[in-house]
């Protein structure tokens, strides 16, 4: 039990899977409450929406993201609780992009909270069954010019400064996995996957041990592929997917990391003591 | 998909010829056509940037708009081709790092142009200078053929880039190039490999097939072993290896590949 958990937390968010069972079924309107803050709350994490950026107006934004203003109004306020949207009232008023003084770390463990475990575990075996396929079809249709581009990624990933950077040149590294695979669904469905994965992964790669591990499993799935090693580069690639998004399941229920990486201990104890709002309800 | 290229062609125009000589023929004429869309665009960008050039002045994202009438045009005009634009070479223009006047042909058919984020500080695909399409021009000074590969830059479509350097008083400054979709090359060429005795497949210098006939070696896969590039780099004669006949295209950097026998 998560000391700051609600009953409605865990079933909350319907995930996109259950999307096309939710057609026909009373619009869940907490669900798109869910998605519009996540959607929000990821693009102002990202970088993508700037520090004191005017967000469209309300009947505005809600024709573009396709909600009702009451929708709209819901997850503006849960940004709010969040400290990443400030609304001033009168002339020159309007929604503001704000990046509160928390650590972006802190940030993103409440956004985290946003997931349920059991979203989390579903989003890493979707990413997993990706990964895997395409590392093994890599691993048959490879020559070496295809692993070019892998091969920079992974130097980069290991040199870079910052988890944003870092989530990015993760996320590519999986985009040219696919690539290599001369799979162009397979890259479309990796591309898709980094909307939700790329806020979420900059938590596990703020840790330079993490990166580290992370950085040689890549090498190896490259070392795998080269070799022709197919069934093997699965694995690893597989591997490598499952420890990440277990290190974040790990941090959504506040407990300890696992024994390989003990240092994640400290950082779910800070999890667990930032109380009801540290959720983006 | 399934849009047709008018490509597929008149089919007793080749019922005459010899059919290996129809699939070099028609693999030549296939992206020859392309390679005039790339060099009309590089005409155009040539004298534009000759233009915007000179007296302390430089071009700018702005003047590139002038290529668009006829980036439209070929698009209209080649079905074919997917996508056609110019790269800049990055400090080419003098308002932004870099830029790709790229437009190109959606699944519903309108042309739009691609809006790519070109900040490092946002995206990890900013830096668009590794990719083959850029390379080969500018290393070999030569047009090129990129692919078969998966474009998750531009499309996210499975294809080939035919590419040619742009210069400006004997530098480098970018690439002109224009996509072809995969599905679509097949459609062009399938039916005069269907034509010949046996299975057949047409692979790139790295041994990548493009197009095939042969369930065995389909669209994608590699065939590994001969050295394509030597064949490729050599007289256009027929080469036999490992229960293999090789015959280069053309001048163009596809192999025709059969079975011996």
């Amino acid at each position: 039990m998560r000391p700051n958990g609600r009953p409605d937390e865990a079933g909350g968010a319907a995930g996109t899977g259950a999307a096309r069972r939710a057609v026909f079924t009373p619009v869940d309107t907490r669900a798109r409450v869910d998605t519009v803050v996540r959607r929000i709350g990821d693009a102002i994490e990202l970088g993508l929406l700037a520090d004191g950026e005017q967000l469209p107006g309300e009947t505005e934004l809600a024709g573009q993201l396709g909600v009702s203003t009451v929708t709209l109004r819901e997850a503006l306020m849960a940004l709010r609780q969040q400290g990443l949207v400030t609304t001033r009232r009168g002339r020159g008023g309007g929604s503001f992009v704000t990046l509160p003084d928390d650590p972006p770390q802190e940030r993103l463990r409440a956004r985290l909270a946003g997931w349920s475990t059991e979203e989390l575990r579903d989003l890493g075996d979707h990413w997993a069954a990706v990964s895997g396929a395409a590392a093994l079809l890599a691993a048959r249709r490879t020559q070496p010019g295809d692993l070019r581009p892998l091969i920079r990624t992974v130097e980069e990933l290991s040199a870079a400064g910052d988890p944003a950077t870092r989530s990015r040149l993760y996320g590519r590294f999986h985009v040219e996995l696919a690539a290599a695979a001369q799979s162009a669904r397979l890259t479309r469905e990796e591309i898709a996957l980094q909307t939700d994965l790329g806020a979420l992964l900059c938590l596990v790669l703020d840790d330079p041990v993490h990166l580290g591990n992370v950085s040689d499993r890549h090498r190896a799935v490259i070392s795998a592929v080269q070799d022709e090693a197919d069934e093997r580069a699965r694995t690893l690639a597989e591997t490598c997917v499952r420890e990440s998004v277990g290190r974040l399941i790990a941090l959504r229920l506040g407990t300890p990391g696992r024994a390989t990486e003990p240092e994640e201990d400290t950082h779910g104890q800070e999890h667990r003591a930032r109380g009801p709002h540290g959720g983006r309800r | 998909m399934g849009r047709s290229t008018g490509l597929a062609g008149p089919t007793g125009a080749v019922a005459d010829t010899d059919p290996v000589d129809a699939v070099v023929g028609r693999v030549r004429d296939t992206l020859e056509e392309v390679f005039a869309a790339v060099a009309e665009t590089g005409t155009d960008t040539g004298a534009l940037l000759a233009g915007a050039t000179g007296a302390g002045r430089g071009p700018a994202v702005a003047d590139l708009t002038a290529l668009r009438p006829g980036l439209h045009a070929r698009l209209a005009a080649h079905p074919l081709v997917s996508g056609v634009g110019f790269v800049a070479a990055p400090g080419l223009l003098t308002d932004v790092p870099g830029w790709l006047e790229w437009w190109q042909r959606g699944p519903d058919g309108a042309v739009r142009p691609l809006l790519l984020d070109l900040d490092p500080e946002h995206s990890a695909y900013s830096d668009y200078t590794h990719w083959d399409w850029y390379t080969l021009p500018r290393e070999t000074g030569r047009r090129a053929v990129a692919g078969p590969y998966v474009d998750y830059l531009c499309s996210d479509e499975y294809g080939l880039t035919l590419s040619a350097p742009v210069t400006l008083g004997g530098r480098f400054v970018g690439v002109t190039a224009a996509d072809v979709y995969l599905r679509h090359f097949e459609a062009a060429v399938l039916p005069v490999l269907q034509r010949l005795p046996a299975p057949a497949r047409l692979v790139n210098a790295r041994g990548r097939v493009a197009a095939s006939t042969d369930p065995a070696h389909l669209a994608g896969s590699l065939t590994r072993g001969p050295d394509f590039a030597a064949v490729l780099a050599g007289p256009p004669a027929e080469h036999r290896t490992a229960g293999l006949r090789l015959l280069p295209c053309g001048d163009t950097p596809l192999v025709l590949v059969m079975a011996d026998g």
